[in-house]
């Protein structure tokens, strides 16, 4: 049999030592450096807004304060008043408008990565290297996650500055940290919904193998995960308390409120409503609330980072293992 | 732009290759080395040129170039010397210039005759290969594994 | 040592078996080539054995025993695709560095010696260079990681005539230096006799022929002669395929070796690689395996006028 000159020294079949870490995430990082720099950018501007406007607020927020300095104990509903009209819309309109930052931030970073190397082919090339394709997409898929996370959080507690003034107690409080919109903005929830929504982009780009649907699928995935937990999840973490309406505090969280009547059972009837507009509270009626108190709020964060972590965690591994079993 | 060229510190000679000629690849190497050799461009002593330069600028099999040289071996002409190359050791029996010019006159006087006799170029290399055949088979003469000369004629009953 | 060894290897997408009962044993050494027409399973073929698919049915092994797609396997085994697929936003030099972090042992030197001669830009993003340039910035990250097996995948196919003669020169002199094993595919034939020692026909997900190139020559041959006697001979000697004129035919036939002695008013002539292919690929039925070999009466099919 003929063969080449010498054919190259048989090396030992054993097993070679893996490709460290730091090598595969420099890879990690080299592929993700555009879309960070977007990230950042878009970031950045979010934050800027947040700042100039938060300033702003701060100080008209100081300016009303400083009215019930200077008459105690007359209240300043007049200042407090003036001062929500100005920027309470401002605020809420932002804040719903900082929903969308983890729903894309993670999406955009998470469903590319796997979608484009499967679409573009060029997983043919990364998957046949030395370092094999678990550390590969281990190394890709946990850089971004972290420094996603990370980002999320420090924009959190910007977030969390920037609506103080709308939280802090006072007579006419217009917002409690503890409502649907601002509950997912603050504490750890902001970073856990901006990792979920990671980690679904990412097994939406290893199982649809397309950017453009990869992302579309995560974010109406990531969309009715949320709008499942403002509407029910998150009630329930906890069995909520009833208390008559007004008795409950500024901080907590009113779910829901209903009337009773003279008989003790709910309002339902059209003309039970009608005698109540008459100036039924007189007559009987009474309004009830059922809430969740407002110390509960950081025993309902850690319960849904908690589950949001875990979902992650699973649906990353469940990428990992799909990459593994996937044929050309 | 990629090295052009075989030459090493010292091969005097390039290879080239006829495609369409339909003689193997190696045997086309061994001719030309043995044609280099009765021209004077190859001397004993004189370096082939290195497998790795003929595979880059060829683009051929290695192997082509390895058996080629192991022919040339086997006829004696050529030696390996490890790490260094393979190198002519000896030449072809050398035939006088003036009998070369002999040999040419008959067989041009041989080539009249066949065309008179109504032979066209194909019908005269034909006849001339196997008179070729017969006359080294008689002999008893080196033929090459592959059966020799040009366009692969095996045999004619 | 066998670079490849497959036995009853088979692939099945959905309802299709795009390989079958495929039983191969590539020897180390070698420039292969995988030859076939389109959709025959070449790229199924190569694909299992760099670990990119994962079998149906049977075994695949590289490199003397590994597994196909273990991390052994990955590190001495360097592919490349079809369309030689790259990272078209990165820079030459960030792929560079890029393989140099996905593989234990890269040489840099090598590579950058290579695209130095080549011409290719290190700045430039691999997506601004040309289709030749392409093809050859991803042998060159191939080569560099100094692999002891090279598997390309119909690499020619999008290649100018002389950006397909300076890639293989590239592909061929490695070889030559580190005695680097070779199997690519291509559904081209032209050039292939000058550059492969080693044929595998694949056709309809199954192997027709794997063996030496020379050992293959020296066992065909066209014999030609009268159209009368053609079934005579056919029944003496393998055909594997005829082609008949009204008082003429040409049958190529598989014999044990030169010296096998020509029928008595036949010629014979020495057949060239595109022959033998294009002759297996008109006979599905036929095959030509080392081994115990599958003899195949071909019937006379092709008439000429």
């Amino acid at each position: 049999m003929t063969a080449l000159n010498t054919p190259a020294p048989a090396r030992p079949a054993t097993t070679p030592p893996p490709v460290p870490w730091r090598r595969l995430a420099w890879v990690s990082w080299r592929q993700y450096r555009t879309s960070a720099a977007g990230a950042v950018a878009l970031l950045g501007v979010l934050a800027l807004y947040l700042v100039i406007m938060g300033l702003r607020i701060r100080g008209a927020y100081a300016d009303a304060a400083a009215c019930s300095l200077a008459a105690p104990g007359k209240g300043c509903v007049g200042a407090f008043m003036l001062f929500d009209n100005d920027y309470f819309l401002i605020a809420e309109t932002t804040a719903a408008a900082l929903l969308a930052v983890p729903a894309l931030t993670g999406v955009f970073a998470g469903a590319p990565i796997l979608a484009r190397e499967l679409d573009s082919g060029t997983f043919r090339f990364a998957w046949t290297q030395g370092a094999g394709r678990t550390r590969w997409t281990l190394a890709r898929l946990a850089l971004p996650a972290v420094a996603l996370t990370a980002a999320a959080a420090a924009f959190s507690q910007l977030f969390g500055w920037f609506f103080y003034p709308f939280f802090a107690g006072r007579e006419f409080a217009q917002a409690s940290a503890f409502a649907p919109i601002y509950f997912t903005l603050t504490g750890i929830a902001f970073a856990a919904w901006a990792l979920a929504a990671f980690a679904i982009g990412a097994v939406a780009g290893v199982l649809i193998r397309r950017v453009v649907p990869a992302m579309a699928a995560a974010l109406a995935a990531w969309s009715g995960l949320l709008l499942a937990t403002l509407l029910y999840l998150r009630q329930h973490y906890q069995a909520p308390l009833t208390a008559r309406a007004g008795q409950t505090s500024l901080s907590s969280w009113v779910i829901g409120n209903w009337w009773t009547g003279p008989n003790g059972r709910r309002v339902t009837s059209e003309h039970q409503i009608i005698a109540l507009l008459n100036g039924g509270v007189h007559r009987g009626y009474a309004q009830w609330a059922i809430y969740q108190p407002g110390t509960r709020y950081w025993h309902f964060q850690l319960i849904e980072g908690g589950w949001l972590l875990a979902l992650s965690l699973l649906l990353i591994a469940a990428t990992i293992w799909i990459v593994r079993r996937r044929a050309a | 732009m990629p090295p052009e060229g075989q030459r090493g510190p010292g091969s005097p000679i390039e290879f080239r290759l006829d495609a369409a000629s339909g003689v193997p690849t190696y045997l086309q190497l061994v001719q030309q080395v043995e044609h280099a050799l009765r021209l004077g461009y190859l001397k004993p002593g004189d370096q082939l040129p290195k497998v790795r330069d003929v595979v880059a600028s060829l683009a051929i099999n290695p192997n082509t170039v390895l058996k080629a040289y192991r022919e040339l071996e086997t006829k004696g002409l050529a030696a390996g010397r490890p790490g260094q190359g393979t190198f002519i050791e000896a030449t072809l029996s050398q035939v006088a210039l003036p009998e070369l010019a002999t040999l040419h006159r008959s067989l041009l006087g041989w080539l009249a005759s066949a065309d008179v006799a109504g032979l066209d170029e194909d019908g005269i290399v034909a006849l001339f290969s196997s008179a070729l055949r017969d006359f080294f088979d008689r002999r008893g003469g080196h033929r090459d594994s592959r059966g020799g000369a040009s366009a692969g004629t095996e045999g004619v009953a | 040592m066998n670079v490849i060894e497959t036995s009853g290897l088979g692939k099945r997408y959905h309802q299709t078996w795009a390989l079958r009962e495929c039983t191969l044993a590539i020897p180390a050494g070698h420039v292969a080539a995988l030859v076939g027409p389109n959709g025959a399973g070449k790229t199924t073929l190569l694909n299992l054995a760099v670990g990119l698919a994962t079998p149906t049915a049977g075994v695949v092994t590289v490199l003397g025993g590994l597994p196909a797609g273990s991390p052994a396997a990955l590190d001495g085994i360097a592919f490349v695709a079809q369309d030689a697929p790259l990272y078209k936003n990165l820079s030459v030099a960030d792929m560079l560095h890029l393989t140099g972090n996905l593989n234990r042992r890269f040489d840099h030197g090598y590579a950058q010696e290579r695209l130095a001669d080549l011409g290719i830009p290190l700045k430039r993003k691999a997506g601004k260079l040309s289709g030749g340039q392409q093809a050859q910035l991803a042998l060159t990250l191939a080569l560099g990681r100094r692999p002891r097996l090279l598997v390309l995948d119909e690499p020619l196919a999008n290649l100018d005539p002389l950006a397909r003669h300076d890639f293989m020169a590239m592909v061929l002199a490695a070889a030559a230096e580190d005695g680097m094993s070779v199997v690519l595919s291509s559904h081209v034939l032209t050039e292939l006799e000058r550059v492969a020692d080693y044929l595998i026909l694949v056709s309809g997900g199954r192997v027709q022929v794997a063996d030496e190139v020379d050992g293959l020559l020296a066992r065909h041959r066209v014999l030609t002669g009268p159209a009368a006697e053609a079934d005579r001979i056919a029944q003496r000697l393998s055909v594997v395929h005829a082609r008949r004129a009204e008082a003429q035919a040409h049958l190529l036939v598989r014999t044990s070796g030169p010296a096998d002695p020509v029928p008595p008013g036949w010629e014979a002539h020495r057949v060239s690689v595109e022959e033998l292919v294009l002759a297996y690929l008109r006979e599905p039925g036929a095959a030509a395996l080392p081994g115990p070999a599958r003899t195949q009466q071909a019937q006379p099919t092709e008439v000429s006028r």
